[in-house]
């Protein structure tokens, strides 16, 4: 099948891989690179929207998989698709399915947006926007294009993602809320609670958190008087704010001194009471700085996502005392991280690795040993198999709060809990492969512990 | 009118031969994919349907948009091989290169390329634009036979007594325990496992499939080209892996005349019906047989499945099938919109199937429904060997988990003291009460307790909420509007049979307690409409 190949790459990040300071020695090799599939990052938030049925144009092995990923993390909602199979592709029918699909999904009841997500298979065939159409029946049609071979990361997905609905739902003519803050990012429901409240002690009237569950929300963002990336992979989102000239806060409000800076950042940018917002953060850098006393981290943690927040999560344990040696993370270097990786070296992290591979990972494993690893699910079963403690990044950190001094305790806490069950990472190792251990060389096997009870 | 799909059952050619193949530890295969559709196979779903942390040995080309857009695969590719060659990968191992569907939209054909690897590498061309996972799964296995078995198999002599299994692979639901359950009745019957394979086989050996007797073909959707060939070649008979009692005893009879053990395979059925048995003569003799023959089932799975299932809980218990249709969807079944339909129509007691069959559930508000998983996708562990469907094993571990389901049914209808609710702090008085002893409002009122014709099945449920009943809680007996009535009948017709009672007692008190609220004289068809859509019954 070679038809005309459209590619749609001014709309894609496209960089290549590249890699923070390396280690002396031999570079390994990038087999298995570490990312979800791309795409989920904008099902994601394309399936938990309320209203929203989205349409995906791709083929059935890709359906099966994102749909399957999307029913686990996603939303209970039902997904529609075009059958792409050869017949169809060969066919040219790759516009008339889609239509297709467009008008079942726009029978469902309370239907206000159909997104219609184009995947690899698609993109190649070409699937011209024009020919979609824009609204059905009370239904905005949206083309959201994240093909995995364009789009590397699924971070970088759902800024794509989001782009694409603000640059096509936003309304930013009508009277503006000069004190409103849209927060940006996927996050633990209290943290925007958290987050709110205290803004609205520094004088801040409303916040809108994005990507949510309202489509109005997205609609309104749009005359908000800023927006706060709580995500360092935001770019083009951000770009569509400021073409609404709304300003972006920079940072996060994440750890002592991030969280500080984050709260004095947008009560200049909104213009908030000084004196206000001066009290309000000062109180919030004292209660971070009581958590970190009441419970200090030490050890070696390794931060080794997919989900693009990595070096933000190293930032708070390094504050609360952890060694945090290796950071690696799925999306591309960016000025936005850039911040973050500064100071993070500054403060004994040897490396930080983009756009990274397995094989990277296990190979900072053996250069820094760690004592705790949150990562990917293949190299947390790597750190497992050598008796780490070590968790799947994604299920366990984004399950909790994180942002402020009341995310920070509840982070913090769980890191201190696993260490302190950390001996059972060894028990389990030694139980089930004794003859790989790789611990000291007094340590029995299970099996020996229990002969001499 | 071009097909739209709901919600994929099935995937495709290229997961199908990723899931025949990976299982073999001494095979390695380069996914020619972009990283979503390795990163989907090889971490995102095994995790979840086989409980593997990673399939290990399969890495991908990673194409980008410069092979996308110009260059193909073909260094992708080779970039992976000598990468995996330097890391000492492919050390003993088949390396297979298979195409994806974005490499076969893209036209790579690497049939060429792999001739320069390292010898005997092959090119799987997947087939994944077109192919679904059971075809998929099928083509594969005749292909590894066509590609890797070696003269020597065409001399093997056969050794009487030894028995193939065909089938599972990884993504085949409940497969170890039914595989488990399948060896079980083997050597039961007199025979002795040769190959299990795929899934517990090395591919260098796949000679020795030529060796055995007689072939069990795990499942109706693959493996039976691969057992045609091994017939044509050796004149291997071969049986399909029984569900059921009946389909069960025949095949153990089977396997005992072809393996020339018939005293020991009756021997077997005998002592079968005995022990692992025994639970359903017991239960079916039991208060809970009593149950089977108002209770619907409902099955949406594999057709090995689907058959299975219906001729058990159908044929042999006499229970209601309210609906059955195998993955991937044949002419004439219902399809996942049609399944939709129904189950927002009216759900069965019971249902069997995925997690698209669950969405529909939850759309629906069918809580009176009991899911019970049966087919991937969606994500379960069964890794266990106790949970089979298959054999007689099954049909005990089956019957065992309906009647217990039918306890959590009738416990869920028990009433609490509403006192508890309250010093939690949630339920509003009235709308979350416990269930109340209203007397039914016959044919003027409200609904008669239960189905046409049936008496209550939770009698003893039914006196206790009665017994708990208080008189300030009552609701106060106010006449219904006719319409009223009939909107309430036609809610209860939705509900499985079982539950009906205590929903209809549930909704009663829910309508008056709400009228009496406002002030009304009488239960309207308004308000009625208004408590079914907060109930969303």
């Amino acid at each position: 099948m070679t038809q005309p190949i459209e590619l749609h790459s001014e709309e894609l990040h496209s960089e290549e891989k590249s890699v923070g300071e390396k280690p002396t020695g031999a570079k390994p090799c990038q087999l298995h690179p570490q990312s979800m599939c791309p795409a989920f990052g904008g099902l994601r938030i394309l399936s938990r929207m309320e209203g929203s049925h989205p349409v995906m144009a791709t083929d059935t092995g890709c359906l099966y998989g994102l749909t399957f990923v999307t029913h686990f993390y996603g939303a209970r909602k039902s997904i529609l698709a075009p059958q792409l199979g050869t017949a169809e592709l060969m066919a040219g029918e790759v516009v008339e399915g889609t239509r297709a699909a467009i008008d079942v999904a726009a029978k469902e009841p309370g239907c206000e947006l159909i997104p219609v997500i184009s995947l690899c298979v698609a993109e190649t065939a070409g699937l011209p926007e024009e020919m979609l159409p824009k609204k059905v029946g009370n239904a905005d049609v949206v083309l959201v294009r994240i093909p995995a071979y364009a789009i590397h990361s699924h971070p970088e997905a759902k800024d794509v993602t989001m782009a694409a609905l603000l640059r096509r739902l936003g309304q930013p003519d009508g009277p503006k809320s000069p004190k409103s803050l849209v927060l940006m990012g996927e996050v633990f429901p209290a943290d925007p609670l958290m987050i709110d409240g205290l803004l609205r002690r520094m004088g801040v009237e409303e916040t809108i958190t994005l990507p949510g569950r309202s489509i109005s929300d997205i609609k309104r963002a749009a005359r908000a008087g800023a927006v706060a990336p709580l995500h360092p992979f935001y770019k083009e989102t951000s770009d569509v704010f400021r073409n609404w000239d709304v300003p972006v806060v920079g940072g996060a409000p994440v750890g002592i001194t991030g969280s500080y800076a984050w709260l004095k950042s947008v009560g200049e940018l909104l213009d908030l009471d000084p004196k206000l917002v001066n009290e309000v953060a000062d109180e919030e850098k004292e209660r971070a700085e009581a958590i970190v006393a009441a419970q200090p981290l030490s050890g070696k943690i390794f931060v080794t996502g997919y989900e693009g927040t990595e070096t933000a999560y190293a930032r708070m344990l390094v504050e609360a005392g952890a060694e945090v040696t290796y950071i690696s993370t799925s999306i591309g270097q960016d000025p936005l991280v850039f911040p973050d990786e500064m100071w993070l070296k500054s403060r004994g992290t040897k490396e930080v690795v983009y756009r990274k591979s397995l094989e990277e990972d296990v190979a900072a494993l053996d250069a820094y040993p760690p004592d705790f690893v949150l990562g990917t699910t293949p190299f947390a079963s790597i750190a497992k198999e050598r008796g780490i403690p070590a968790m799947y990044f994604t299920n366990q950190l984004a399950s909790r709060p994180f942002f402020l001094s009341g995310g920070m305790a509840a982070t913090l806490s769980f890191i201190h809990q696993t260490l302190a069950r950390s001996e059972r990472y060894d028990f389990m190792q030694n139980f089930f492969e004794p003859a790989t251990s790789s611990g000291s060389p007094e340590s029995s096997t299970a099996e020996e512990e229990l002969a001499h009870a | 009118m071009p097909k739209v799909l709901r919600d994929m059952p099935d995937t495709s050619g290229y997961w199908a031969a990723s899931w025949t193949i990976c299982p073999m530890p001494d095979t390695h295969v380069i996914c020619d994919a972009p990283i979503g559709c390795f990163n989907l196979v090889s971490t995102a779903v095994s995790d979840y349907t086989d409980a593997i942390p990673h399939i290990e040995n399969m890495t991908p080309s990673v194409m980008r948009e410069k092979e996308v857009g110009g260059t193909g695969t073909g260094p992708a590719v080779q970039r992976t091989y000598n990468d995996l060659e330097a890391e000492g990968l492919l050390e003993g191992k088949h390396l297979i290169v298979m195409s994806t569907a974005e490499s076969e939209m893209i036209g790579s054909d690497l049939s060429d390329l792999v001739t320069q690897l390292k010898p005997g590498t092959t090119f799987y061309f997947s087939d994944s634009l077109s192919s679904d996972e059971w075809a998929g799964r099928d083509t594969c296995l005749q292909w590894l036979w066509e590609n890797y078995s070696s003269d020597a198999a065409n001399s093997m002599e056969i050794e009487p007594g030894l028995v193939n299994i065909i089938g599972p692979t990884y993504g085949c639901f409940n497969a170890p325990a039914d595989l488990h359950e399948i060896k079980r009745l083997i050597e039961g019957a007199g025979g002795r496992i040769n190959m299990v394979f795929p899934y517990e086989a090395n591919l260098s050996d796949i000679d020795q499939l030529a060796k055995a007797q007689i072939n069990v073909i795990m499942y109706k959707e693959f493996g039976q080209t691969l057992a045609k060939t091994l017939a044509e070649l050796k004149g291997q008979p071969s049986l399909q892996a029984p569900m059921g009692m009946m389909e069960t005893t025949a095949f153990i009879q089977q396997l005992g005349a072809l393996l020339g053990t018939q005293d020991q395979a009756a021997a077997f059925v005998a002592h079968e019906k005995k022990t692992t048995l025994q639970p359903v003569w017991d239960l079916w003799r039991g208060p809970q047989g009593d149950w089977f023959g108002t209770t619907t089932v409902g099955i949406v799975a594999c057709k090995t499945y689907t058959d299975g299932l219906k001729a058990f809980f159908g044929d042999e218990l006499g229970m209601p099938i309210a609906l059955a249709a195998s993955r991937p969807v044949k002419v004439g079944e219902m399809d996942n919109e049609a399944i939709r339909q129904q189950l927002h129509q009216q759900a069965p007691t019971f249902l069997f199937g995925s997690i698209n069959e669950k969405i529909y559930l939850s759309e629906a508000g069918a809580k009176h429904t009991a899911f019970i998983p049966a087919s991937f996708p969606g994500p379960i562990v069964r890794r266990a060997l106790g949970t089979p469907f298959m054999g007689y094993s099954g049909a005990t571990y089956l019957v065992q988990e309906i009647v217990n389901l039918l306890y959590e049914t009738l416990f869920n209808f028990l009433p609490v003291d509403a006192a508890y609710a309250q010093t939690r702090g949630g339920a509003s008085m009235g709308m979350m009460g416990p269930p109340s002893g209203t007397p039914s409002k016959g044919a003027s009122g409200g609904p008669p307790p239960g189905t046409p014709g049936g008496p209550p099945l939770d009698a003893d449920s039914q006196s206790a909420a009665e017994d708990q009943q208080q008189p300030s809680q009552q609701p106060g007996n106010l006449p219904w509007q006719p319409e009223a009535t009939v909107a309430l009948d036609a809610a209860l017709e939705k509900i499985p049979f079982l539950p009906r009672i205590s929903a209809s007692r549930e909704l009663q008190m829910k309508a008056e307690t709400l009228a009496q609220n406002r002030g009304l004289k009488k239960v309207t068809a308004d308000l009625m409409a208004e408590v079914l859509a907060i109930q969303g019954a």
